[in-house]
């Protein structure tokens, strides 16, 4: 198949009086597994939708390869969408699902058996082909859906929340197997979530939206150790942040809390807050150097972890501890001091 | 809280239907609200101690009614324009024997008795038979009104006539046998195939006829004469005439044998035969012919007078015994040659109609002997007269059966389906030799 | 549950009895039993004596196929078996030729005139068809209207209303919503993204609809089109008043009224009757099990719509008011016919007047109070009674209870001639205590009749109202002391009130105008309600203007019920949802 990258281009979309995407700018690479994180309402379904071709027709650009797709027929796209319900029609057969999109490309009827059998092959389901849609289980129903996409060959992949509907443990096995599938292809593919661990066990890179704008664009380390912006760092992992100020002594800097606590900046950076990750805080009975007086709100026994909420430096800190090896619980009310690491830390 | 409401309203209902009682006559008869609401009205107000409930049935169904409640009898008055209906109800015993007290009533109307010789029901109005049109549909059409039977067979009337059939209609059914006695049962027939191959349609109740011309939905009909004349009063663009063969004959009244009200029955029949009751007959939803000679002095103009122009329905004696020999029978054969098979037979018709226009001129023997052949296949039926009056074979045609041990010959619906075979076949032949006279 | 004293007092006799003579029977029990008499009494009885004297040999009385043989020997009935059939069949076709337009438009667009398209769904159906009937015969008719304006402009005619046409032509116009409705609905239930899934492959338009769309609303079209099947196949009135007899209803009613109730036609009639309506409904019923297609995703529902470019606005508009104005010609001709002085052979009447509403007002009294006292009998019984079925199916145990709903439901399946044809057998050797009256002619009868044809409709009413009472709301009322009849005294019966209320309206104006089974049964005038009095009205020259008055009343009381009906459920789900009762 061949691979085609993405480009959108300054792109506003409006339902009706309201915008929905507010000047969209992306450059996906050909074969890239691309994300789009976000919470509800945040644009990602309607920018991906878009692509496809549904809803209203947006202002600037899609490029798909070298092709602006902006005003065409979804049919004469090609692109292959899987939708969050699977839409596998209940009155087919599981097969003449698989099959549509080549009859409406006129296949010749052998060629689409062997099509569709090889499909059913690749999505590991190659005796369920006469069965009707109803009698598979949510995971089987998903890999069909996804079956009737790759058969037609498209030049992009398009996945709207296709995991939201499984069971955890589905989850977790089906975002392996459709990463395994797309490496496999090398369909260049953009997966719709709303659930970070997703986004980051599968994509190359991923874009954070809000409010339909791009928050942030990058690979899923990058856009966790270096949020630019403190939407994406809430939304990705827990954050820590402190409201301070920078302050430069030379070439040294450091971070000046509003409580007044400081705290050394090796990377120096600028900005009013600074960003810490619950791993990167350790609880000491003592006071040292880089280290925050707090008390103890809360603590809670996450199995693998202890986490604390911690009264410190202005804010309440949620410190992950990790169980087991001998190492202590603090108790509920006890003053203690926080050592953070931060050169780990992030100002923004 | 709703169940006693329920209830206590029950109560009310039942106890004030039980209060009525004393002074109730009941009367089961075929004639419109129109009608007996202006005479009901007219006799209550001058005989407020009784009160009238009327069931008003079509004739064949007042006849069942009286004759399957007879053994818990609960009607005090048959009251029908047809004097066959009577002479069932006579035969089966279940009219009372009456003394009627009544002035300046003659004997006969036309050519025909007003009373039952044997005094189980009375006349009080006249009626005949006639032809109705609607003036712009004719207008429209470009057609002139018919004047006899024999008109309305005419080719130029073809799918523009009306009529109801002798078996939803008592009045129809006496049109029907008046011409079957005035011409004679082959010629009658004969006649009647042929104005019913012009019918546009067969109407479900004799209504529907007057319904149509009024509407102008056809052009004429074949109607009983108060019909042409309410409907002209009512304002309609429609006019109405006898042709010379028809009759006149009373409407009728009787009591019911054992009737729960037998003195108030008695007494409505008398009020009827009164002037004023008489008088009633001329208000313009009514309009039949009063038989009381008196009463015309206050018609208004152009009423016939039946005692003044003797035209009017003359030629025909009805023989009454006759006509209830066949009731059943005739409404059969009407039926299965005419009202079912009415497509059939106005395109046959139609299409010898067709054929003749061809051949007008009398030049080509061979489509003429078609065409006479065609007319005889159209005009045949099934039993001649005698086995119409033929008692066990008009028996066939009485569902009643009283007793198990009543032996029946064939089964009406058999017959029905012999007669129906014979007749599709004929027209569908005629039909065939018509258009092949038409190619010739 | 500890036994209350009240709870003592409801087992009342039962419990006096000994237990091996009748076992502890409740309140409800009781209840039950009641009506599974009534419903015996005055539905299965009389349809089985149908059933069985179609049977049965008119003299012997012995068993027998013959009375059948001979109904299908005689080309009469096989014709007006046939047209039964035909008419029923292309009243489906028509009625959808009308709807599937509508139907697309409205859920495929953003169309403005959705509001034009809800009021066609009404329109129609406040107008009983034997009462559009005649006004159509003015409008289409041979010399009607449009007929005359077509022959003098343009010299031909079109015979919109000869013979089975004109039956099929009023019978669509007035059924069509039951089609569009369903239609409608099951084109929303679709989920935008079936369609979507399959415009990503390549699919659109026709091609589109046909392989996708279609066959998923197809189940829902069904259950509509069935039930407009059987709806006309089993209508007397409209042919009646159109003059058309070679069809099954009208045949089984002229045997009946004209030959006798001892002619076993009228009951293999009434027998074919019913086993169809039965055919259909059970079709209706096996299509839409196990393919409900109804898979409205969140943030799904419906195919997408889109806009209208306005040169497909100018079409759609075109097409919604041209029909529009042929689903309000009945109205229109009817509203001339009373007001107009004569209307013969000409597009309109000669004159106006307020005369015929003078004669109607002054001649109708009686119907009037008549049809209030039948309908407002029925109406309440009906949701009595509909409670009753609906509390005792879904809230007990009790043995045999999905019987009560079934037999309450089957009376659907009853044609109204049927009825009336059953009670009169059933019911005419029998008297009424203290009158001496034959049952069967007793005025209550005919309340009767129109309870047991209303009854499946009230029960729906009432049983989606009770749906809406959580059991949890009855549990917390009886953990708080309150015994079952207590309970549904106080919490279930107010809170279902919306919807009997709801319930008590529609089947209040459609048993106002109902003929069918009325027409069988009233024996004389002054028993008449409002649908035999428009009938009497027809029969006389001068009575059709006041006719017409009294057909405007008819679809007047229906309009207002409808309304207010729909006013009532909106009204309760709006104070439900406030509330959050669930």
């Amino acid at each position: 198949m061949s691979k085609a990258g993405i480009k959108i281009e300054n792109v506003h979309l409006s339902f009706g009086q309201t915008e929905v995407l507010k000047g969209v700018n992306l450059d996906i690479k050909p074969g890239e597994f691309f994300a789009f994180l976000g919470p509800s309402g945040s644009g990602k379904s309607t920018l991906l939708r878009a692509i496809a071709g549904f809803g209203p027709n947006p202002k600037g650009r899609i490029l798909i390869g070298d092709r602006d797709v902006v005003g065409l027929d979804p049919w004469v796209r090609n692109v292959g969408m899987v939708f969050q319900s699977y839409a596998l029609w209940p009155h087919l057969r599981v097969r003449d699902n698989v099959a549509f999109g080549l009859k409406e490309r006129r296949v010749p009827p052998e060629q689409i058996t062997s099509k569709v059998d090889a499909a059913l092959e690749l999505v590991d389901l190659a005796d369920l082909g006469d069965r009707m849609p109803n009698q598979l289980s949510g995971g089987q129903q998903q890999r069909i859906a996804l079956a009737r996409t790759i058969v037609v060959e498209p030049e992009i992949l398009l996945l709207d929340e296709p995991l939201s509907n499984l069971d955890a443990s589905l989850r977790v096995q089906m975002r392996r197997e459709l990463l395994r599938l797309q490496r496999q292809l090398g369909l260049t593919t953009i997966f719709v979530t709303h659930d970070q661990e997703e986004a980051n066990t599968t994509s190359d890179r991923m874009a954070v939206l809000d409010g339909g704008v791009i928050q942030q664009v990058g690979t899923p380390q990058e856009l966790y150790d270096q949020p630019s912006n403190l939407f994406v760092a809430n939304f990705l992992g827990t954050a820590n942040i402190l409201e301070g100020h920078v302050e430069t002594d030379g070439d040294q800097a450091r971070f000046v809390t509003k409580t007044g606590d400081i705290l050394s900046l090796p990377q120096g950076g600028t900005g009013k807050n600074i960003v810490l990750r619950p791993q990167n805080i350790f609880i000491r009975q003592q006071s040292s150097a880089n280290a925050l007086p707090g008390k103890i709100l809360h603590r809670e026994f996450l199995g693998s972890q202890v986490r604390y909420l911690i009264d410190a430096g202005g804010a309440e800190l949620v410190v992950d501890q990790t169980h087991g090896g001998g190492r202590e619980w603090f108790d509920t009310g006890s003053e203690v001091y926080l050592s953070a690491n931060t050169a780990n830390a992030v100002v923004i | 809280m709703t169940n006693r409401l329920i209830t206590s309203l029950a109560v009310l209902i039942l106890s004030t239907g039980a209060a009525m009682a004393d002074g109730k006559i009941t009367i089961i008869t075929s004639f419109p609200d129109s009608m007996t609401g202006p005479i009901e009205a007219a006799f209550e107000a001058a005989n407020p101690q009784y009160d009238l409930e009327v069931l008003n049935k079509k004739t064949s169904a007042g006849v069942k009614f009286i004759q399957e409640t007879s053994d818990n009898n609960t009607s005090d008055i048959f009251w029908a324009s047809a004097p066959d209906a009577f002479e069932v109800l006579k035969n089966d015993d279940l009219l009372a024997d009456v003394t009627i007290k009544s002035e300046g009533i003659p004997d006969m109307i036309g050519a025909y008795p007003l009373n039952d010789p044997d005094g189980k029901y009375y006349g009080f109005a006249g009626a005949g038979y006639g032809i109705m049109w609607n003036e712009r549909y004719l207008k429209a059409n470009g057609l002139v009104p018919a004047a006899e039977w024999d008109d309305l067979a005419k080719p130029e009337y073809h799918g523009h006539v009306g009529m109801s059939a002798p078996s939803r209609s008592g009045t129809t059914h006496l049109t029907v046998e008046t011409l079957l006695q005035g011409d004679g049962w082959e010629q009658g027939w004969a006649k009647w195939k042929r104005v019913a191959g012009n019918f546009a349609t067969v109407t479900e109740r004799s209504f529907g006829v007057p319904d149509g011309v009024n509407t102008g939905n056809f052009g004429l009909g074949i109607v009983i004469d108060f019909f042409g004349f309410s409907s002209k009063a009512s304002g309609f663009p429609v006019d109405f005439h006898y042709p010379t063969i028809t009759a006149l004959v009373p409407a009728n009244v009787g009591v019911v044998s054992n009737a729960p009200n037998e003195a108030g029955a008695v007494a409505f029949i008398e009020y009827l035969l009164t002037p004023e009751g008489q008088e009633v007959l001329l208000n313009p939803a009514i309009m039949r012919l009063p038989i009381n000679p008196a009463t015309y002095a206050n018609a208004p103009e152009g009423f016939p007078n039946p005692f003044e122009d003797s035209t009017i329905g003359a030629t025909v004696k009805f023989d009454v015994a006759k006509s209830g020999a066949r009731y059943n029978l005739v409404n059969s054969m009407f039926d299965v040659m005419i009202t079912y098979r009415l497509d059939d037979l106005r395109e046959t018709v139609g299409a010898i109609h067709k054929a003749e226009a061809m051949h007008a001129d009398s030049s080509n023997a061979a489509a003429k002997a078609k065409i006479s052949e065609a007319w005889a296949l159209v005009e045949a039926n099934p039993i001649d007269e005698a086995q119409s009056l033929d008692v066990d074979f008009a028996a066939i045609f009485t569902k009643k059966r009283k007793k198990v041990t009543d032996e029946v010959g064939e089964r009406q619906a058999e017959v029905e389906a012999r007669w129906d075979a014979m007749v599709v076949e004929n027209y569908a032949k005629a039909k065939a030799l018509a258009e092949e006279a038409a190619g010739m | 549950m500890s036994t209350t004293q009240s709870d003592r007092a409801d087992r009342g006799l039962a419990d006096r009895l000994p237990n091996a003579l009748v076992p502890s029977l409740s309140g409800l029990h009781m209840v039950a039993l009641l009506i599974a008499l009534l419903l015996l009494g005055l539905l299965v009885i009389p349809v089985a004596q149908v059933i069985f004297v179609a049977f049965q040999d008119p003299a012997t009385g012995a068993a027998t196929l013959q009375n059948f043989a001979d109904f299908f020997a005689t080309s009469l009935f096989r014709e007006s078996f046939w047209n039964s059939f035909y008419v029923s069949a292309m009243s489906v076709v028509v009625a959808t030729i009308i709807a599937l337009p509508l139907a697309y438009i409205t859920t495929r667009f953003h169309f403005s005139g959705s509001i034009l398209i809800q009021s066609l769904g009404f329109i129609p159906l406040i107008m009983p068809p034997f009462v559009g009937a005649v006004a159509m015969q003015l409008i289409f008719g041979r010399n009607g209207t449009i007929n005359l304006l077509l022959r003098d402009y343009f010299g031909f005619t079109i015979p919109f209303m000869d013979g089975l046409n004109g039956v099929i032509l009023v019978q669509s116009i007035h059924y069509f919503p039951f089609i569009l409705i369903n239609l409608s609905a099951s084109l929303r239930n679709i989920d935008r993204s079936m369609e979507e899934a399959a415009q990503n492959l390549g699919s659109h338009g026709l091609r589109l609809f046909r392989r996708i769309v279609f066959p998923l609303a197809m189940p829902g079209y069904i259950a509509g089109a069935a039930l407009v099947f059987i709806k006309v196949f089993d209508d007397l009135g409209t042919p009646l008043l159109l003059n058309v007899n070679n069809m099954l209803a009208p045949q089984a009613f002229l045997r009946i009224s004209s030959i006798g109730i001892s002619d076993p036609m009228g009951y293999v009639i009434s027998c074919i009757l019913v086993v169809f309506s039965v055919l259909s409904l059970w079709a209706s019923f096996l299509v839409m099990r196990g393919k409900d297609y109804a898979t409205v995703q969140k943030g799904g529902g419906g195919t997408a719509k889109r806009e209208l470019k306005f040169s497909e606005k100018v079409l759609a508009y075109g097409v919604v008011i041209f029909i529009l104005l042929v689903v309000l010609s009945p109205h229109m001709g009817l509203l001339l016919l009373s007001f107009g002085t004569i209307w013969s052979f000409a597009p309109l009447p000669d004159a106006y007047t307020f005369q015929n509403y003078i004669i109607m007002w002054e001649g109708s009294k009686t119907y009037i109070i008549n049809t209030v006292l039948y309908a407002g009998i029925a109406a309440t019984l009906d949701v009595i009674i509909g409670t009753a079925i609906a509390y005792i199916v879904i809230r007990t145990g009790i043995f045999g209870r999905k019987w009560l709903d079934y037999l309450a439901t089957a009376a659907l399946a009853v044609p109204g001639v049927v009825l009336g044809i059953g009670y009169l057998r059933t019911f005419h050797s029998v008297d009424v205590p203290f009158t001496g009256e034959p049952l069967a002619s007793w005025w209550v009868i005919i309340a009767l009749a129109l309870m047991i044809r209303r009854l499946p409709y009230a029960l729906r009413a009432c049983t989606a109202a009770l749906q809406q009472v959580s059991l949890a709301l009855e549990e917390a009322a009886e953990s708080l002391g309150a015994t079952k009849r207590r309970t549904i005294q106080k919490i279930v019966l107010p809170l279902m009130t919306g919807g009997i209320l709801a319930g008590f309206v529609t089947s209040f104006a459609t048993a106002a105008v109902e003929l069918s089974a009325t027409i069988m049964l009233v024996s004389s005038n002054s028993d008449a309600p409002l649908a035999y009095g428009i009938y009497l009205f027809m029969q006389t020259p001068s009575g059709r203007g006041a006719g017409a008055a009294l057909g405007i009343l008819a679809v007047i009381v229906v309009a207002i019920g409808t309304v207010a009906s729909q006013f009532i459920i909106e009204r309760d789900k709006k104070l439900k949802t406030s509330n959050a009762v669930h």
